[in-house]
């Protein structure tokens, strides 16, 4: 294969670009997702107080500050040897259930949904949330930006601020939720649960009902057998706060479970030159390139990962949709387990499935009796040294890793963010989409690069948690290269 | 009538936060002036976030950071309309990538009739850094920030009793 080096220029402006370099045959030689690289974060950390953290991370990104800041939060309880009241984990997770809602809607309806909602091969310009109430009518717009409206107030009520929360302590949370908040919260969660279903309905009534998508999801194009990552509770369920983080084989068998503060002795980093960003691999297999398989280290922590390192969903209804995802997509149950399901483009089935989970898992929490007692911080008795902090943030694993003097001022700061675990499967995903595509004499369409980006969408990877800055700062590009390194064909994300 | 002036960006990320700058800036030259109908404020969201933020109001001032791949000249002023941003070039935070562009999220707000502002200016300041973490903007672009305040409050006076002393 021919040797393609690309000009370092090309990373630094500023947008996340897929790079698809043909041979001379016209067929795919290979392809390259590029981050560009922003520095200096942990130096712009170091010498602060530790307890800024989780306001100083939930200015990495405006799409999941909720995240970084929960993972912030639970470093410092570790980092300041504390342990919080039971409330206050409670009230956090209800917190943190309120994000995800409006996280995985705003995937499936604006990003994700858009390309079954309206077809695959639709123009640009209409494959967009807009599209998506032309097709199916004003009254999904509506209950979307209502979903988003209740859940963003229920964030504000119980973070301190809509955007960028700031109640997270070491040991605690900075405010109890009164008898008013529950009953208005409550509310609002039974009518999530009522969304989630009406959204897995949608999904089975536009996407499952019909066969050429089904046929597209079980395709090999979208289909990678890899190692997968989640964190699981103590009876091996989803659980996006707290738990243990469990790895299956390819295969479904448990590889390894193990306390998020051992991070480090299961996960090292590939360094590729044509990329800043690392790539996470499961150290104990080692790295053996961009290959599938149980003899490659490479894993995958996205809904649909969370979903096959479980052995199911914590609540009810999640638990009726999980088994209903296992058994239309063919996976058969081995020791009271489902194999995993390899297919990528499920992920966002699989995302909907943890819309339901987060919406009733909120509304359990908000209905336990002990939701507004009032003690919601634990005294700090000990001396800051270090301490790590993990969730499942929508797009993977997050894990925050500070160290301190005495005075808990940070001497070292260490994130592995959700989209840094599936740079390796994202780039394995777009190559592989790309080569069953584009064969030689193709004609390149815009319809035809979408299938491609549709490899990458499924993981909704945020290049600005990636590389610790912000959203939508960076579009997406998808640029062909002959085989002499000329541009032959380009598209980007958004066409207004 | 209710106006919202909201500065976009990262204010750890060098240039990219000189929109939170002048918002900060315009609240601290209205901070002795009582402007009861005009809501001042910050966001690091962009697409269907930032319409979000805009319902109810009259009108929105945006200020954010825009980077021009030629002839770049940074702390250069541009006062752009919402059809600006649909015809030549997004600014740095308008449009989220999981979502979508500001400007299809107001024309679903239209479409579903949310009730968003009839008059929306941007002003897009041309930056220089935004790939390094620190909380000073570059020199040309900190220039920038009183005088893009004073335009803002210039616009708003022409609305508002704005006195300042």
């Amino acid at each position: 294969m021919k040797r393609i080096t690309i000009d370092p220029i090309t990373r630094l402006e500023g947008h996340g670009k897929i790079e698809i370099f043909l041979n001379e045959e016209g067929e795919v030689a290979n392809a390259y997702l590029q981050i560009p690289e922003l520095r200096g974060f942990e130096q712009f950390c170091i010498g602060r107080p530790a307890e800024e953290m989780p306001r100083i991370t939930n200015r990495i990104c405006g799409v999941c500050p909720e995240a970084h800041h929960m993972a912030a939060t639970k470093a410092l309880d570790a980092l300041f040897h504390v342990e919080p009241p039971s409330v206050t984990k409670k009230l956090r997770e209800l917190f943190y259930s309120a994000f995800y809602v409006t996280d995985h809607t705003v995937h499936f309806y604006a990003l994700g949904g858009p390309d079954f909602i309206l077809g695959p091969d639709s123009p640009a310009a209409e494959r967009n949330i807009l599209g998506v109430i032309h097709k199916v009518g004003v009254e999904i717009g509506k209950k979307v930006i209502n979903t988003r409206k209740r859940n963003h107030h229920v964030i504000q009520m119980l973070g301190g601020r809509g955007i960028h929360p700031v109640a997270g302590l070491p040991g605690g949370w900075s405010k109890a939720m009164t008898k008013e908040e529950r009953d208005e919260i409550e509310g609002y969660a039974k009518e999530n649960v009522e969304f989630a279903l009406f959204s897995l309905q949608l999904f089975e009534d536009i996407v499952l009902a019909n066969k050429t998508y089904v046929d597209l999801i079980l395709s090999d194009a979208f289909t990678h057998k890899t190692y997968y990552m989640g964190t699981v509770d103590k009876n091996n369920q989803v659980n996006f706060y707290d738990g243990m983080i469990r790895v299956v084989g390819p295969d479904g068998k448990e590889f390894v479970k193990y306390h998020p503060e051992d991070y480090a002795k299961h996960i090292a980093e590939h360094v590729e030159p044509w990329s800043y960003l690392k790539f996470p691999y499961l150290k104990d297999i080692g790295w053996k390139g961009f290959v599938d398989g149980k003899d490659s280290g490479v894993y995958c922590a996205t809904p649909l990962s969370r979903l096959n390192a479980s052995d199911g969903m914590a609540t009810p209804k999640a638990q009726e949709f999980y088994e209903k995802f296992y058994e239309t997509l063919g996976s058969k149950k081995i020791n009271g387990r489902y194999q995993p399901v390899h297919y990528r483009l499920a992920t966002h089935w699989a995302r909907l499935i943890e819309l339901l989970y987060a919406a009733e898992r909120m509304l359990e929490l908000v209905q336990d009796p002990e939701i507004t007692d009032p003690n919601v911080r634990a005294p700090i008795t000990e001396k800051p040294d270090e301490g790590i902090g993990g969730v499942e943030a929508p797009r993977g694993t997050l894990t925050h890793h500070y160290a301190t003097d005495e005075n808990g001022i940070l001497t070292k700061v260490n994130l592995i963010v959700g989209t840094t675990n599936n740079y390796a499967p994202i780039s394995m995903s777009i190559k592989k989409a790309a080569q069953g595509l584009i064969k030689k004499g193709t004609i390149i369409s815009d319809g035809l690069l979408n299938m491609i980006e549709m490899a990458f969408r499924n993981y909704d990877p945020c290049m600005s948690c990636a590389t610790h800055s912000l959203p939508g700062q960076m579009p997406l590009e998808v640029v062909i290269r002959n085989v002499d390194g000329n541009e032959i064909e380009r598209l980007s994300q958004f066409i207004n | 009538m209710k106006t919202l002036v909201i500065g976009l960006g990262n204010p750890i990320l060098t240039d990219d936060g000189v929109g939170v700058k002048v918002a900060y800036q315009i609240q601290e030259d209205l901070c002795s002036v009582p402007h009861p109908d005009i809501d001042i404020t910050e966001a690091s969201v962009g697409g269907l976030h930032l319409m979000e933020t805009m319902i109810g109001y009259d009108q929105v001032f945006i200020i954010d950071a825009i980077i021009l791949e030629h002839q770049p000249q940074p702390g250069k002023v541009q006062r752009m309309a919402i059809d600006d941003l649909r015809n030549l070039s997004p600014t740095q935070h308008s449009a989220s990538a999981h979502d979508t562009t500001l400007v299809t999220a107001l024309d679903m707000a239209k479409r579903i009739g949310l009730s968003i502002p009839t008059k929306i200016v941007i002003y897009a300041i041309e930056v220089e850094n935004v790939l390094e973490f620190s909380e000073t903007t570059t020199s040309e672009v900190s220039k920038s920030i009183p005088f893009v305040a004073q335009k803002i409050i210039d616009e708003l006076a022409i609305d508002y009793n704005l006195s300042i002393s």
